[in-house]
C-alpha cells in the first residue's frame, strides 16, 4: 500500500462534520486574531496539504481556489499601502513583521489571512456533504428541520449553479456557432449572471414546493437516518488539529 | 396538529364540487368549474389538452393551490371526507402522495436514497420501517443500488423521474397523484412503472395523468376529460367513452390510446369489435376471429393508419445521401465530463431523420451534442459543419427578454437589419407564435416553448443538422401531431434531424434509420425496421417494440 492510500484512509470526508466545523471556526477566529504572516502562512500551507493527501484535490485545483481569496486580499494589500493612515491597528500589529514598511507589513498579513481563511473554509465546504452536514446539526445540534433543509438547498446552490451554467453556455455557443471554453471569460461570466439568478430563485421555490408537499414541516417528531456517528477519529482529528493550531501560534509568538 | 382524520368516506377519497382555481392578475379561471370525484380503491385517469388546468387541479387536493401557490379557489375540496384547506400540504403528505409532472418538483436535490427516504422521515417512521421501504422503491422501479450516493442532480432527465416515482410510491400513502409519470422514461421502464402505478392496493385510490395510455388503459377504471373551457367534457370507463367521443377528443388534441384509434378505423368500414375495446390486445382478438371478407374490410380500414405509422414518401430516402456530419471512433463525453460513449461510428445525410434510441442515462443527448459538435470529442475525429441542437428543456437556449426579440436574434445572421422585423412576422406567423410574439419565452406553454426552440433554430437556416432531444415530451396530441409534420418538412427542405426520442412509434413513423446506444457503445446502426424487428436488441437496450408492431404484422400476414 503506498503513501497515499495510507493517507486516503484518513480522508477528511469520513469525518463527522461537527467537530470538524467546530475546529474549522475556532482556526478562523485564530486566523483573524493572529495578525502574523507566517501563522497566515503555515494555516494556508497545511489547509492545502490537508486537501491534497487527505482529500485527494488536485494541487491545481487547490491553487485555483486560492485565486478568488487572493484578488479579494490584492484589495486589502492595496488599501494598507496607499492608505497606510487609516490602518494604525494594523500598522502597530504588523510593526515586527520582517517586511519593509508598516503599511506593506500591514498589507500583506491581510492579504495572506484573506487566502488563510478562504482556504480554512474550503477545507470545510470540500470535505463535507451538505446532507451529513444538516442531519448533524438537526440531530445534535437540534435545528429546526425547516432551517436545516433550507441550509441544504443553499450549500447546493452553487454545484447546481454550475451545471445550469454550463447548459446555458452551451446553447450559446451554439448561437456563436461552436463550442464552449472550458472556462468562461469575464464577459461571458458577466453575461451570466442574470439568467443563474433567475435559476435560483426558481430552483429555490420549486425545492420548497417540492419540501411541502412530501411533508415538511417545522414541528418535531421527525426521524433523521443516516446521520453521521461519532467516532474515535473525529477525536484523533480535532486534537490533531488543536495541537497544530497551538503549535502554529507559538511558533509565530517565538519568531516575532 | 389538525385533529385526525375521520372514519374514511366509504365511497371516495377525493372530490372536487364546482371548484373553479383563477391565478393572480389572469382574466379567465385555469380550471373549473369542476365536479369530479375519486372513488375509494379506483383507478382514475385525467386526460385533456395542454393548459386545460389539469396540474392545477392536482394541486388542490393538497392545498398546494392556494397555500403555498397563490390562487383564488372556488366550491369545495375535500380530500378523505375533511376539506382540503383544513390541512397544509405538508400535513396531508401522510395521506396523499403528490409526483408532479417535472420530476425537479418532485424531488428536492438530496441522494438518492435520502430523496426517496424524505417523505417518510417527515413522517417520523421507525428507521428500520424506512430503510425497508427505500430498498424496496428502488427494486420495484428499477434503480440501480450505486445510485443511492448519487446526487438527483447529476442524474439524466429519466433518471429523476424514476428517483420521484420511487419516492412517491414508497410513501405508500391512501391517494396517489400521478402527474406525466414517464414522459422521459424508455420504454421497458415506462411499463413496468405502468404496472407498479396500476397495482391494486386496498382502498387506494390513483388519478393518473399521462399520454402513453397504451399498456396503462387496461388498469383504468374510469376517464375524466377536461375540456379547454375548463369543465369536464366527458367521463366514463375508458373503452366506452373513447369510442362516444373519439372525434370530440380529437378535436381538442387529447390523446387516445391506439386501440381507440384501430376501433374508431375499423367502424368507417362496418368492421369494428361489437364491444369497444380497452388494449391493443382486444382489437388483435377481434382482428383474429374475422372471416375472410371482413379481413379484406379490415385492412381496407387500417390502411390510413398503417400508411400514417411508417415514414412518408415526403421523405424518402434521398439520391444523393449527402453526408453532413460524420463521427468516426468517437469517444463522446458531455461537457466537462467523462467519456459515455466510445469507438462511434455515425453518419447522417441530409434530408434524413435519423433515430436515437436506448434506455435512461445510456448517453443518446452526449452523442447528439458530439453529433452537433457542441462539446469536443475526447478521442476519434468529427467531420461536417455544426449543427443546432433543441436541448431537452427548451428553456436553457432562450437568451431574450420576447419571442420575437428570440427570432430576431436568431436571424441576425442573414439579412439586412432594417429587413428582419418582417422576416422575424413570417417566422412567428410560420410556427404558430405570432399571438405570443411579445410574451418572455418562459411564459410560454410547453409545446409554444418547443415550437420557438425549433424556429430559433431554423430561422437563420444556418444548421444543416438539427438535433432534437425528445421534442415531444409533454405534449398534447394535438402539438405532437403538429410537431412531426414540422419535423417531416425540416427534413424535406434539406436538413439532416437526428431524433433522440423514447417514443418507439414516432420513431417508427419519423425515422428510416435508427441507431441503439447502450452498454457504453453504439450497440446497432440499421434501419428502423430490422431495429424494431429485433426483440432480443430492444430488450437488451430497455426498449421495447412500437405500441403499432402487431397491427403492422397482421397487415401484412393479412395482404391479399
Amino acid at each position: 500500500m503506498s503513501l497515499s492510500d495510507h493517507l486516503w484512509q484518513f480522508r477528511l470526508n469520513r469525518l463527522h462534520p461537527l467537530p470538524k466545523l467546530i475546529v474549522c471556526l475556532i482556526w478562523l477566529v485564530a486566523a483573524i486574531v493572529v495578525f502574523d504572516a507566517r501563522f497566515q502562512l503555515i494555516t494556508i500551507v497545511l489547509a492545502a496539504a490537508a486537501l491534497v493527501l487527505f482529500n485527494r484535490s488536485s494541487p491545481w485545483l487547490v491553487l485555483g481556489l486560492m485565486i478568488p481569496f487572493a484578488l479579494f486580499g490584492v484589495g486589502f494589500l492595496t488599501t494598507s499601502i496607499l492608505f497606510r493612515d487609516g490602518s494604525d491597528f494594523a500598522g502597530k500589529m504588523a510593526a515586527e513583521a520582517p517586511f519593509v514598511s508598516e503599511g506593506v507589513s500591514a498589507g500583506i498579513v491581510l492579504f495572506l489571512r484573506a487566502i488563510a481563511c478562504g482556504m480554512v473554509s474550503a477545507l470545510f465546504t470540500l470535505t463535507t456533504d451538505p446532507g451529513g452536514l444538516v442531519k448533524a446539526l438537526m440531530r445534535d445540534w437540534r435545528l429546526s428541520p425547516r432551517i436545516g433543509y433550507a441550509l441544504f438547498s443553499a450549500l447546493n446552490l452553487v454545484p447546481d449553479l454550475a451545471s445550469e451554467a454550463q447548459q446555458i453556455r452551451l446553447a450559446r455557443a451554439m448561437r456563436r456557432g461552436g463550442s464552449p471554453r472550458r472556462i468562461p471569460g469575464l464577459i461571458e461570466g458577466f453575461s451570466l449572471m442574470l439568467p443563474l439568478l433567475a435559476f435560483a430563485i426558481r430552483r429555490a421555490s420549486r425545492a420548497a414546493i417540492a419540501m411541502e408537499a412530501r411533508g415538511l414541516t417545522g414541528q418535531g417528531g421527525r426521524t433523521i437516518l443516516g446521520a453521521p456517528v461519532l467516532a474515535l477519529r473525529d477525536a484523533v482529528f480535532a486534537g490533531s488539529a488543536l495541537a497544530l493550531l497551538a503549535a502554529a501560534c507559538t511558533l509565530a509568538w517565538m519568531l516575532r | 396538529m389538525p385533529g385526525a382524520l375521520p372514519a374514511p368516506d366509504p365511497d371516495h377519497v377525493a372530490a372536487w364540487r364546482g371548484v373553479t382555481v383563477r391565478y393572480p392578475h389572469q382574466k379567465r379561471d385555469a380550471v373549473g368549474p369542476v365536479t369530479l370525484e375519486l372513488e375509494t380503491g379506483e383507478h382514475l385517469l385525467l386526460l385533456g389538452p395542454s393548459g386545460a388546468g389539469k396540474s392545477t387541479l392536482l394541486d388542490t387536493l393538497t392545498g398546494l393551490v392556494p397555500h403555498v401557490i397563490p390562487a383564488a379557489v372556488g366550491g369545495a375540496v375535500m380530500a378523505l371526507g375533511v376539506a382540503a384547506g383544513s390541512r397544509s400540504p405538508a400535513e396531508w403528505a401522510q395521506h396523499i402522495a403528490r409526483h408532479f409532472q417535472d420530476a425537479d418538483q418532485t424531488l428536492c436535490g438530496m441522494r438518492v436514497d435520502d430523496e426517496i427516504a424524505f417523505a417518510l422521515e417527515n413522517q417520523g417512521l421507525a428507521a428500520e420501517t424506512i430503510r425497508t421501504r427505500v430498498a424496496a422503491a428502488m427494486r420495484d422501479v428499477g434503480i440501480d443500488e450505486a445510485w443511492r450516493g448519487r446526487r438527483t442532480t447529476t442524474l439524466s432527465g429519466g433518471e429523476r423521474q424514476l428517483v420521484a416515482l420511487a419516492a412517491t410510491l414508497a410513501q405508500a400513502s391512501r391517494v396517489l397523484l400521478v402527474d406525466e409519470p414517464t414522459s422521459h422514461l424508455a420504454p421497458l421502464a415506462a411499463n413496468r412503472l405502468h404496472r407498479l402505478l396500476m397495482t391494486r392496493a386496498p382502498g387506494r385510490g390513483v388519478l393518473i395523468v399521462d399520454h402513453r395510455l397504451d399498456g396503462l388503459i387496461a388498469a383504468i377504471d374510469r376517464v375524466a376529460v377536461l375540456g379547454i373551457d375548463g369543465g369536464i367534457a366527458a367521463e366514463g370507463p375508458p373503452a366506452a367513452l373513447f369510442r362516444a367521443h373519439a372525434d370530440r377528443l380529437d378535436a381538442a388534441g387529447v390523446w387516445r390510446p391506439l386501440a381507440s384509434h384501430l376501433d374508431t378505423a375499423l367502424a368507417t368500414r362496418g368492421v369494428a369489435p361489437p364491444q369497444p375495446p380497452a388494449s391493443i390486445d382486444d382489437v388483435m382478438g377481434h382482428l383474429a376471429g374475422l372471416g375472410r371478407a371482413d379481413r379484406a374490410m379490415a385492412r381496407q380500414a387500417l390502411t390510413p393508419l398503417v400508411t400514417a405509422a411508417l415514414p412518408r414518401a415526403l421523405i424518402a430516402e434521398p439520391p444523393d445521401r449527402e453526408i453532413i456530419v460524420q463521427l468516426s471512433a468517437a469517444d463522446c463525453a458531455p461537457f466537462l465530463g467523462p467519456v459515455v460513449l466510445r469507438n462511434v461510428d455515425l453518419t447522417i445525410a441530409r434530408g434524413e431523420i435519423l433515430g436515437i434510441l436506448g434506455a435512461n442515462g445510456a448517453g443518446k443527448s452526449t452523442l447528439g451534442l458530439s453529433l452537433a459538435g457542441l462539446v469536443r470529442l475526447k478521442g476519434g475525429a468529427r467531420e461536417g459543419k455544426p449543427g443546432g441542437v433543441a436541448f431537452q428543456n427548451p428553456e436553457n437556449q432562450f437568451v431574450s427578454g420576447s419571442v420575437r426579440e428570440e427570432i430576431e436574434a436568431a436571424l441576425a445572421v442573414r439579412g439586412t437589419e432594417a429587413a428582419r422585423p418582417e422576416a422575424a412576422d413570417k417566422v412567428l406567423a410560420g410556427w404558430g407564435l405570432g399571438h405570443a410574439a411579445s410574451q418572455h419565452p418562459f411564459e410560454l406553454s410547453h409545446g409554444q416553448k418547443r415550437r420557438l426552440a425549433l424556429a430559433t433554430l431554423t430561422a437563420g437556416g444556418r444548421w444543416p443538422l438539427l438535433v432534437l432531444d425528445e421534442p415531444m415530451a409533454g405534449l398534447d396530441a394535438a402539438a405532437t401531431a403538429d410537431l412531426a409534420l414540422r419535423i417531416e418538412a425540416l427534413a424535406a427542405s434539406g436538413h439532416a434531424i437526428a431524433l433522440i426520442t423514447h417514443d418507439m412509434d414516432l420513431a417508427l413513423r419519423l425515422c428510416r434509420r435508427c441507431v441503439v446506444v447502450g452498454e457504453g457503445t453504439i450497440l446497432a446502426d440499421a434501419s428502423t425496421a430490422k431495429v424494431m424487428a429485433n426483440p432480443a436488441l430492444l430488450a437488451r437496450a430497455g426498449l421495447a417494440p412500437p405500441v403499432f408492431k402487431p397491427v403492422l404484422d397482421w397487415f401484412s400476414e393479412a395482404a391479399p
